[in-house]
């Protein structure tokens, strides 16, 4: 019994009353309070901690499975839910390989002798991002689109030394927000451009008024959130005469068959990288994908993997440019971002991998034809058009001949998560996971709540 | 570097059965007019499913994690991730939630966060927190937006935040990411805030004094009420950087110090994987008067249930999309289930006995820069050897472990003079055998450096890469160790580039 560890109450914890004492005996110490005295009496807690009483690990499974039991998700219902994050298919591959306990339990590779393998992961996201985005120099990593968003829209600041941003008025809700709120905080004016209200694009009129006062940058989302695609080299043209930097924010599965941003004249491409392999996670952890061009890699945040020599002169390797992060620069750095996406971004490139070449790119074009087929079923109901008519990749808006709340409502019903309403318009997203078999079925019911709502 | 994915790339071997035979072979082409279509391959790697999981697993291997054995990094309490909070992270009703989903259908997520928020709040003295933030820095800038939306909202301008030269580097950039220029403050000689230089800086710019209590020295602020007091009294609010809350569990509250905002590390405190460097988890925790700053959306209950409130006017705003690191959060939330209030008053004094037992075992080779009893981290000197800090720490690796926190690498960044000081915070889940291999590793380590100290300056000698100097992260060496350190290896700027494309 002496032997009996006394953490059974006590969670993780690994000392048996003797060690404790033997270990108080090497401090010539004989009570754990003696080793707090550096704590004044009078800003202790003194009493026992309210919380509750340690569960065992069936009964904290129990209770987890009851509250996971309460939400829905997109193995419960069927999804239509876009909107910055999609349902796409994670192969158990991806899982497997980033469950290992070292990608688990590792720290940040500050060393990098005993960090290669995961800062070869981190080069290999790199490498591929780049490759997708089209652009030099890739960073690992951000924490989400929406602040990847609002970092590129700083690093536009710093590097042309002006406090004004052009956003178009077409980016997610919650990412204005966050950009917003980054702006404040740096002192930089956010002003939007508007879109066309025929096409859904860009109006590229405004944006040449907008650039009466000057402007760090112009960003553009491409899918916007009415899911059309933007003319990328029409905004790269008017921000080169006007000497503002392109940031390009974008949904990454697009980028399997169109041109790469930075091919088109983005200076800078931000991106979501959720698709890319990660759970959709009520929202979180995401991936915040950061690209630029080597002119701007001076400005960028973030960790940078990048290759080094040893003392030996060999090749390795390390984390580099560390003098732009928060650990050397402080209040001069780029940003103060230190924990950061790296699993999410090791998921990714092991998600890029699994797919390969051939595999991503049909992958993507499922998504396009999908949405496309899906699309016409849902035209052919009575009243219903689209909401714009520029391109659109694998998200689309309608007007619906009846409010989009009500009609949303009837949908979840009967289990089905049939889009969101944007500016009074339904916002369909599909991906590769739906079969056609769904997608018919999905119509039907469409078409039949819609006629019912309509009378 | 060994193959990368690219060069083991066989092409047309990916891809193989994803097709969807009710859409057949699909031709982009048919949808997007010529000029915006990809005309060259995007030249990603293609593979078997075998060689994938062979590529990745030898690269996992390559890495060295808190399962492989002890990973003292001072500051960055690398404790056991428990295994039971995997799974139940990966439900389904978790995992494949869209955050976009109805408000309706995630009703278990709303009371899990809500409680988790409520937990956060007792454990560390606050009254309400937000889940939001993506990491700890983020929870810093999310405290320092709320301090300053809360002088705004009484028509007050104070453009300064007073900073600890010995904090983490993330808290003057949050500073200067919320708009703040910082002014340090120094650290007397034995290891605490100077008052005096804190006096002298308190004026009506102040608007916030952050600090880290315990330290990065691991030592507890001693004055840290009369601290609270001065900073409230000058009308500045005060930030905890809950960095080293792994210390402070069940013993003593922020809130009761007197501290107005915080922010938490899940990835520290609550157990939650470091995944390699992130995702990481920043709860920030604020005192009742700043709840209504708090970013969109706030987790409330009322009469229906628990719900996303966004309907907050004086809210901040958005941090980032939707609710933050749910999964993330979910481990640390079964962490504080299972270790209960005990178990973590427990844990905390265990992490405070573990670093006090490294320093006292390790003092006569590597005495404590400070001298005091330190809390669960300990700061100990090189300064006796005839070796630095760094080539110490590189020498460890040989030894099977992960080197201490120096200057500048890990979370920490100390005052100049502290370039041969090692910060060694060993953690609660750290048996005491482990902990004694751990001291005769670093002995071992002392004892080479007095006796070869060559051998010590050229470590690591068993990894597959040799000792990689950083420039810039640790400054340049020493005079006499840079004429024997072969400048000609010195990786230079130059050579810090990002690989190139390939040439199509």
């Amino acid at each position: 019994m002496e032997n009996h560890p006394e953490p059974l109450i006590c969670g993780y914890n690994v000392h048996r009353q003797a060690d404790r004492k033997a270990m108080l005996e090497a401090l010539g110490l004989t009570s754990i309070a003696e080793l707090f005295s550096p704590i004044p009496q009078d800003v202790r807690l003194g009493r026992e901690l309210r919380l509750p009483a340690p569960h065992s690990e069936w009964a904290l499974g129990r209770h987890l499975r009851e509250l996971a039991g309460r939400n829905a998700s997109t193995r419960s219902h069927l999804s239509f839910l876009g909107g910055g994050v999609y349902e796409h298919h994670i192969p158990a591959v991806v899982d497997s390989l980033t469950s290992s306990e070292e990608l688990l339990t590792a720290y940040t590779p500050y060393q990098p002798e005993l960090s290669q393998g995961l800062l070869q992961i981190l080069f290999e996201y790199q490498r591929m991002l780049s490759l997708l985005t089209g652009l030099r120099v890739v960073n690992s990593s951000l924490y989400d689109g929406a602040t990847a968003m609002a970092e590129a829209a700083w690093m536009a600041c710093a590097a042309t030394g002006r406090r004004r941003v052009l956003a178009s008025s077409r980016i997610w809700s919650e990412w204005k927000a966050v950009l917003e709120l980054y702006m404040r905080g740096r002192g930089v004016e956010a002003a939007y451009v508007a879109a066309d209200p025929v096409s859904g694009r860009l109006d590229l009129r405004s944006l040449q008024e907008s650039f009466a006062r000057p402007a760090a940058t112009f960003i553009l989302q491409t899918p916007n959130s009415l899911g059309i695609l933007e003319d990328i080299p029409a905004a790269a043209a008017l921000c080169r005469q006007h000497e503002a930097l392109l940031n390009v924010s974008c949904y990454p599965m697009m980028l399997a068959l169109l041109k790469p941003p930075g091919e088109l004249g983005a200076d800078i491409v931000t991106c979501e990288g959720q698709p890319l392999g990660l759970p959709l996670s009520a929202g979180g952890p995401s991936l915040g994908v950061l690209a630029c061009t080597k002119r701007l890699r001076e400005f960028m945040p973030g960790r940078l993997v990048g290759e080094v020599r040893d003392i030996h002169g060999k090749p390795a390797l390390a984390l580099i440019m560390q003098q732009r992060e928060q650990q050397v620069s402080r209040e001069k750095a780029t940003s103060n971002i230190c924990s950061n996406q790296a699993h999410q971004a090791m998921r990714a490139a092991i998600y890029l991998a699994a797919l390969g070449e051939r595999g991503f790119r049909e992958l993507a074009a499922q998504c396009a034809a999908k949405a496309r087929y899906f699309r016409e079923k849902l035209l052919t109901i009575a009243g219903v058009e689209p909401a714009a008519t520029g391109p659109f990749f694998n998200e689309f808006a309608l007007r619906l001949p009846c409010p989009v709340p009500v009609f949303l409502e009837r949908m979840l019903e009967r289990r089905v998560f049939a889009g969101l309403e944007v500016d009074g318009n339904l916002l369909v997203a599909v991906t590769e996971v739906r079969a056609r078999a769904e997608l018919d079925e999905a119509a039907d019911l469409f078409a039949e709540t819609i006629g019912v709502l309509k009378q | 570097m060994k193959q990368t994915i690219f060069d083991i790339s066989r092409p047309g071997v990916s891809g193989a059965g994803l097709r969807d035979p009710d859409f057949g072979e699909l031709d982009p082409s048919q949808w997007f007019d010529a000029a915006s279509l990809r005309t060259e391959p995007i030249g990603l790697p293609e593979v078997s499913e075998i060689e994938l999981v062979r590529h990745y697993t030898a690269l996992g291997h390559r890495a060295y994690g808190v399962d492989d054995g002890s990973y003292p990094l001072g500051s960055c309490t690398m404790k056991y991730n428990p295994k039971r909070h995997e799974p139940l992270a990966k439900l389904d009703g978790f995992a494949h939630a869209h955050p976009r989903q109805p408000e309706s259908t995630l009703s278990g997520l709303w009371e899990l966060l809500f409680h988790l928020a409520e937990y956060f709040a007792e454990l560390s003295g606050m009254d309400c927190f937000t889940l939001q933030p993506a990491a700890g820095a983020h929870g810093e800038l999310t405290g320092l937006m709320i301090v300053r939306a809360w002088f705004e909202s009484r028509g007050m301008k104070r453009d300064v935040v007073l900073i600890q030269d010995s904090a983490h580097g993330t808290n003057p950039a949050s500073a200067s990411m919320a708009g703040y220029r910082c002014k340090m403050i120094r650290t007397t000689p034995e290891g605490w805030t100077d008052l005096d230089a804190l006096e002298a800086a308190l004026d009506d710019s102040v608007a916030a004094v952050m600090l880290t209590n315990p330290s990065t020295f691991g030592l507890f602020e001693k004055n840290t009420r009369e601290i609270a007091e001065r900073v409230h009294e000058n009308g500045s609010l005060l930030f905890y950087d809950g960095a080293n809350m792994n210390s402070l569990m069940g013993i003593v509250r922020p809130g009761d110090m007197g501290f107005d905002v915080l922010q938490l590390n899940t990835h520290k405190t609550f157990s939650t994987p470091h995944l390699s460097g992130g995702a990481g988890s920043g709860p920030c925790g604020v005192k009742a008067f700043l709840e209504p700053f708090l970013p969109i959306p706030v987790i409330r209950r009322d009469a229906r249930g628990y719900f996303p409130d966004e309907d907050r006017p004086q809210s901040i705003g958005r941090m980032k999309s939707f609710h933050g690191h749910v999964s993330v959060l979910i481990r640390a939330y079964c962490y504080i289930l299972t270790c209960g209030p005990q178990g973590l008053r427990t844990a905390s004094e265990n992490a405070v006995l573990n670093a006090n037992y490294v320093q006292a075992r390790l003092s006569p080779y590597l005495p404590p820069v400070f001298g005091s009893r330190c809390m669960h981290e300990c700061l100990l000197s090189t300064a006796q050897l005839r070796v630095s800090a760094f080539d110490f720490a590189k020498r460890l690796i040989d030894h099977g472990m992960h080197p201490p926190t120096l200057v500048g690498a890990g979370c920490v960044y100390f005052p100049g003079h502290l370039r041969d000081a090692m910060l060694i915070e060993p953690t609660e889940t750290e048996t005491r055998e482990s902990l004694d291999r751990m001291i005769e590793k670093f002995l071992c380590v002392a004892r080479e450096a007095l006796e070869d100290p060559e051998l010590v300056r050229t470590a690591p000698h068993t990894r597959e890469v040799g000792k990689i100097l950083p420039p810039g992260s640790h400054g340049p060496p020493r005079a006499h160790e840079q004429k024997r350190r072969a400048p000609e290896t010195w990786p230079g700027e130059g050579q810090h580039d990002h690989p190139e494309l390939p040439q199509r």
